[in-house]
């Protein structure tokens, strides 16, 4: 009884480890928890920090855009500028911080709404009924000219998606937060985030040329061993977790050295080099982790690719009957045949339609007759084929059919 | 706000002594021998009568004006009091450059007989403050001691040039006080520049044909006439072309006056009158027979009124030259700035933002006429040029200006920066005002342009009966950063009215939209009415005080509406009777008229269009090194290629300056590590022109991922094959499978294929339709063939 006691603690503690340290990794990959450094962008960290802190310490309007593409680090880039920034204690209780975000605030009206809300000046409004958004941007811009270099605090103004505040009417915000930044009123950084890089075509001429033409640029220039390196580093557990024994067999595997697990990391690199992938792809392996296999080990990993990486359609295709399949593979024979051009059926297929693994081509000029619609097959060649090599208990003479060149 | 709203101030009361000396009938006027001012709370009355020195109140509550009583007469109505004066400066009022010409240090009680023709010496008599003593020292003596604080010591003249001795004649009281008016006027004249030649010559051949004439109009031809006669010889041509204008500019303007009740004359009446009138005054004002004779001069000094928030500024504090004020008004004799800028969203109701003044900002005040010298004199240019650096330093940095001696603001912010951070700053660009000189020419023509409105307004407004608007409207067309705005804000300055008992509102902001294009009338806290009522009401306002409204409008081009009813009213007002207005619109396209205004607008547009050209390389050098101010920053070379570099390609002086900061900040990265010269030298330079101007998109390509460049690849690929520039999704996935199969890469699926192409959409470097498509989705490259091979191939 007593050994089973014991064994049974054993048990628990060891599932105890091992969903605490689960739990860690799901939480770094998924969270967004800032990293203590961000990764490969040491000079645009610095560039930025310097640049912010000018604006909050000494009072210098700047303006600057960090352009990137997705998932390239840049808010995660200036969420950590903005924490060492505010470690600072002059900082902190000076600066004034205003998010925005081109997705939330679609027009300017709700922008300068929002503006006003996080400036904590809806009690200067208070009583002031704000109908119109033009005595909402007179109240602001007079709090914001008010001020001068040197009493006034420091405002940074946060725009992500800062594309689509260009595409605002008149781009009024846009043209407003610029000229003060550009003028010795109250000191302002305007920070834009976007991933377009074409973003300054966007802009007006009258904002363009109030914009200060500071552009950072986040790109990767990543190797594949830096990459390994950052996988090594996401997936290893912190010198404080409560089971040293656990973390250090955990940290000591040699998952990355795997030959299989580095073929899939250089996948992955080479469909792209920015972390958000690669920790979708992590977590779906940590999540395979479990009590009975306590470790992380290549087959997870494998799963997890094979999980991403598998092609939607064609799964699509593995809930068809061998009707419905029929039908694809007669399309597909007459796109071979006609080289993608439209066809039509006699035949109701509406399942497919459904699936939109068919779509009719629009053509809304005129009103055919329903039978004589033209269609659209939206599968590939090599879709069609590795569903068919998939698809269970599929009639030999079918897949015969797929593969002959003559429909 | 002004400061003076919140000044107490001391009530007065103004009387008349006696019953008046003399009578005009044709300008309703009747003149005075003395007034006598009561004080609240003191018992007696300080009277002051003609010749008598006086005290005028003005900014400086510690240093009022100083002038010599010269005429005092009312209007009809008996209610309004205006002093004709002699002018005195004390050394504050002259300007800070110019004080080292004295060649000693003033004495505390000194002050120096003023001779400016291009000063209004009507002032308004409720500002007289009281009578003050002034003594007349000789040159060569040296200043009577002991003597009470209260007097006043007269050496030397004063002729906004340079010091002169002064004839004591002039200060000798100018008449007995049997016959004030003419004899006064005789005085004035005393100091006329000879008129112009072939104006003499053309008055004298001229033939009086009218018995009567208006005085009004006499002395709106003569004061222009003095005041390009008083210009350098080297300013000929300009001031000889500015004076044609003003000489025939008010009667012409008057004769064709579209509201004006004017006969029915042909084009030769019209042009016969004005010649006629023309030379008749130039004979008048010669022989000085006129009877009623009345000199006003119409240029005048500009006198700013600081604003509250203005009072910080430093260069407030040690404002250099102190020009004098005139009021000539009654009440406020302020010209109403009322401003509009286009930019917001469309709101159904109308804002009168009421006593909003967003962009507060008074340069250093500086005389019109003393500007014109300026600019125009190539003598003079290099004062000019270093005074607006020495304004800009002062300005920017409140902790280092060498010149200031006024206590400066405490700044909360840390006062210990680096040289380079200063530097940064003063290359901020709008640091404060500072004087774009390099606007060189441009500028002047703006410059020249506003006074000369105002100076036809005050002339009409002596001439009551003719009732003429002036109405102008300038179209500063602009290219962007080219110093529009700056500059016009310059000649807002210095075309402001002078006044005494300033009350100024200046707003010019942009208005949010088209129907939000109301002029915020300063101490309206009406509800949102239509804009022309608005307008109406200020215009009733405005006439009661005699105001000159500048309404200067920024961004016109976004006060489109499909009825550009804005517009319309805009340019419309200053048309009307009695409008009184100057409407100074701003915009950069350079066609803006002929492009969107339909004709009923278009019509309604004054003639004089301005444009600013971009600036060249070295207008852009010599801003910089003024911001500089004398610091010695940049290595030569590297400031030549930054204008340089900026001038070829957009002339945007912002962006120019953007440049020198970055490359300052990269000068003070890198000079920590290999202690250079400290200075920013031309790698420096070339680093900040890279990031500016460098296309990102080549970048982007070399960093994006194997499976992104392999799709460009393919897209180029298919688009060959093509022979198009555009290709669906479908046709480059088989490329782009290919392509794999020949890099030894696993073929990626659809779905991974299309998030690749996603993701070079996003970015930019594809232009994609909308994903909904599909395989069919059509593609096209956003970068040029070459770019994306050449990026690629240098991997």
């Amino acid at each position: 009884v007593c050994t089973g006691q014991v064994w049974m603690c054993v048990l628990m503690l060891c599932d105890c480890v091992c969903v605490q340290a689960q739990k860690l990794l799901r939480e770094r990959l998924c969270h967004q928890k800032l990293p203590d450094q961000p990764v490969g962008l040491d000079s645009q960290y610095k560039h930025m920090l310097e640049l912010l802190r000018r604006t909050a310490v000494h009072g210098e309007s700047n303006s600057v855009l960090i352009v990137g593409p997705r998932g390239s680090g840049k808010t995660m880039l200036l969420g950590c500028v903005l924490r060492e920034l505010m470690s600072l204690r002059e900082v902190q209780k000076n600066v004034l911080l205003v998010e925005l975000n081109g997705l939330l605030q679609t027009d300017d009206k709700i922008a300068l709404k929002e503006i006003t809300r996080q400036l904590h000046l809806e009690n200067v409004v208070g009583d002031k009924v704000f109908g119109s958004f033009a005595e909402n941007l007179a109240f602001l811009l007079e709090a914001l000219k008010k001020g001068d270099k040197s009493s006034s605090r420091p405002v940074l103004f946060v725009l992500d998606e800062f594309d689509l505040f260009a595409h605002h009417k008149n781009q009024t915000l846009l043209y407003n937060l610029l000229d003060v930044s550009q003028s010795a009123q109250t000191p302002v950084a305007v920070v834009g985030l976007t991933c377009r890089l074409d973003v300054l075509e966007l802009l007006e001429k009258r904002v363009k040329s109030r914009f200060s033409h500071r552009q950072i640029h986040l790109f990767s220039s990543l190797s594949f061993s830096q990459y390994v390196d950052v996988v090594r580093a996401q997936l290893s557990l912190p010198p404080d977790f409560p089971d040293p024994k656990f973390s250090d067999e955990w940290n000591h595997s040699k998952l990355c050295d795997d030959k299989t697990v580095e073929e899939i990391l250089r996948r992955n690199f080479n469909g792209s080099k920015d972390f958000r992938s690669l920790h979708s792809l992590l977590f779906l392996a940590v999540s395979r982790v479990s009590v009975s296999h306590s470790t992380l080990r290549e087959a997870d990993l494998i799963e997890a690719c094979r999980l991403i990486s598998a092609d939607s359609k064609a799964n699509v295709l593995h809930g068809l009957s061998i009707l419905e399949l029929c039908l694809i593979i007669a399309m597909k024979h007459l796109n071979d045949t006609y080289d993608g051009e439209p066809f039509n059926f006699q035949m109701a297929f509406e399942h497919l339609l459904q699936l939109e693994l068919v779509r009719p081509v629009d053509s809304g000029v005129c009103k055919v007759q329903r039978e004589y619609q033209l269609m659209r097959l939206m599968l590939e060649h090599g879709q069609v084929m590795e569903a068919l090599q998939k698809y269970p208990q599929c009639p030999t003479d079918v897949k015969q059919w797929a593969l002959s060149a003559f429909g | 706000m002004s400061r003076y709203i919140t000044r107490l101030r001391m009530r007065r009361a103004y009387k008349w002594n006696g019953r008046p000396v003399s009578k005009d009938r044709k300008l309703k006027r009747q003149y005075y021998e003395s007034m006598s001012i009561s004080v609240e709370g003191k018992t007696e009355d300080v009277t002051v009568s003609l010749g008598q020195y006086i005290l005028i109140e003005g900014d400086d509550d510690d240093n009022p004006f100083v002038a010599q009583l010269l005429k005092l007469y009312t209007d009809d109505s008996g209610k309004k009091k205006t002093a004709v004066v002699q002018w005195f400066v004390r050394m504050c009022e002259v300007p800070q450059n110019k004080r080292k010409l004295l060649g000693r240090d003033p004495h505390p009680q000194e002050i120096f007989f003023y001779q400016d023709r291009s000063c209004d010496n009507e002032v308004d008599g409720e500002t007289i403050l009281g009578a003050v003593q002034i003594e007349y020292v000789p040159v060569e003596d040296p200043f009577p001691k002991g003597k009470s604080k209260g007097i006043l010591f007269v050496k030397l003249l004063w002729d906004t040039k340079s010091f002169r001795a002064l004839n004591p004649e002039l200060m000798q009281p100018p008449q007995s006080s049997k016959s004030p008016p003419p004899s006064s006027h005789g005085t004035q004249t005393r100091a006329l520049p000879t008129p112009d030649l072939s104006v003499m010559k053309r008055a004298m051949s001229g033939i009086l044909t009218r018995g009567s004439m208006s005085t009004g109009k006499m002395s709106s031809s003569e004061a222009e006439s003095l005041h390009s006669a008083s210009k350098l010889s080297a300013a000929k041509a300009l001031s000889a072309k500015r004076r044609s204008r003003a000489v025939s500019g008010p009667h012409v303007r008057k004769k064709l006056d579209l509201c004006s009740p004017s006969k029915n004359m042909t084009r030769d009446d019209v042009l016969g009158e004005i010649l006629d009138e023309h030379t008749e005054k130039t004979l008048t004002s010669k022989l000085n027979t006129s009877p009623t004779g009345r000199i006003s001069i119409s240029i005048r000094l500009t006198r700013l009124n600081l604003n509250e928030e203005e009072c910080v500024s430093p260069l407030s504090s040690h404002s250099p030259d102190k020009p004098r004020l005139t009021a000539y008004d009654k009440d406020d004799a302020t010209s109403v700035f009322l401003g509009v800028q286009p930019i917001g969203d469309d709101d159904p109701e109308p804002l009168i933002s009421t006593g909003r003044t967003p962009r507060k900002r008074e340069a250093t005040p500086r005389s019109a006429g003393l500007r014109g010298l300026k600019a125009r004199t190539p003598s003079r240019r290099k004062d000019a040029l270093r005074e607006p650096a020495l304004a800009a330093l002062a300005e920017e940095e409140h902790e280092y200006s060498p010149v200031q001696t006024a206590a400066t603001p405490c700044s909360k912010r840390k006062s210990a920066q680096l040289e380079s951070s200063r530097i940064r700053k003063q290359l901020n660009l709008l640091g404060n005002t500072v004087d774009l000189q390099s606007d060189g020419e441009d500028g002047d023509d703006d410059d020249c342009f506003v006074p000369a409105k105002i100076d036809l307004q005050s002339s009409s407004d002596e001439e009551e009966e003719a009732k003429i608007d002036s109405e102008d409207e300038l179209i500063v067309k602009k290219r962007r950063g080219s110093g529009t705005s700056r500059s016009t804000e310059k000649t807002r300055v210095s075309a402001r009215t002078p006044r005494k008992t300033p009350s100024k509102k200046t707003a010019p902001a942009t208005p949010r939209t088209p129907r939000h294009a109301t002029p915020s009338i300063p101490s309206r806290s009406a509800p949102a009415k239509k804009p022309g009522n608005v307008l109406e009401e200020a215009r009733v306002s405005c006439q009661k005080l005699q105001e000159t409204t500048v309404l200067l409008v920024d961004e016109l081009d976004l006060l489109w509406t499909r009825k550009q009813n804005v517009m319309y009213n805009l340019f419309d007002w200053p048309t009307r009777r009695n409008a009184r207005l100057v409407v100074l619109t701003i915009a950069n396209t350079m066609d803006l008229p002929e492009r969107i205004m339909i004709n009923r607008v278009a019509s309604r547009l004054g003639l004089t269009r301005m444009s600013f050209q971009p600036y060249t390389f070295k207008q852009l050098q010599q801003i910089i090194t003024s911001r500089l101010n004398r610091v010695k920053a940049f290595e030569e070379d590297a400031l030549q290629l930054v204008s340089r570099k900026v001038a070829a390609l957009s002339g945007d002086a912002r962006r120019c300056l953007d440049i020198c900061r970055r490359a300052t900040e990269i000068c003070e990265h890198s000079g920590s590590q290999k202690n250079s010269s400290g200075l920013v030298g031309m790698s420096h330079v070339m680093e900040a022109l890279d990031e500016m101007f460098s296309s990102s998109y080549i970048a982007a390509i070399r960093c994006a991922s194997v499976q992104e460049q392999l799709f460009l690849r393919a897209v180029i690929a298919e688009f060959r094959r093509l022979g198009l520039e555009e290709a669906t999704f479908q046709q480059v996935f088989v490329q782009h499978q290919a392509l794999c199969r020949v890099e030894g890469l696993q073929p990626v699926n659809v779905s991974e294929g299309l998030t690749v192409c996603q993701r070079l959409g996003s970015c930019r470097l594809l232009l994609l339709e909308g994903s909904r498509l599909d395989l069919f989705l059509r593609i096209r490259l956003n970068v040029s063939q070459d770019d994306v091979l050449f990026a690629l191939k240098a991997d």
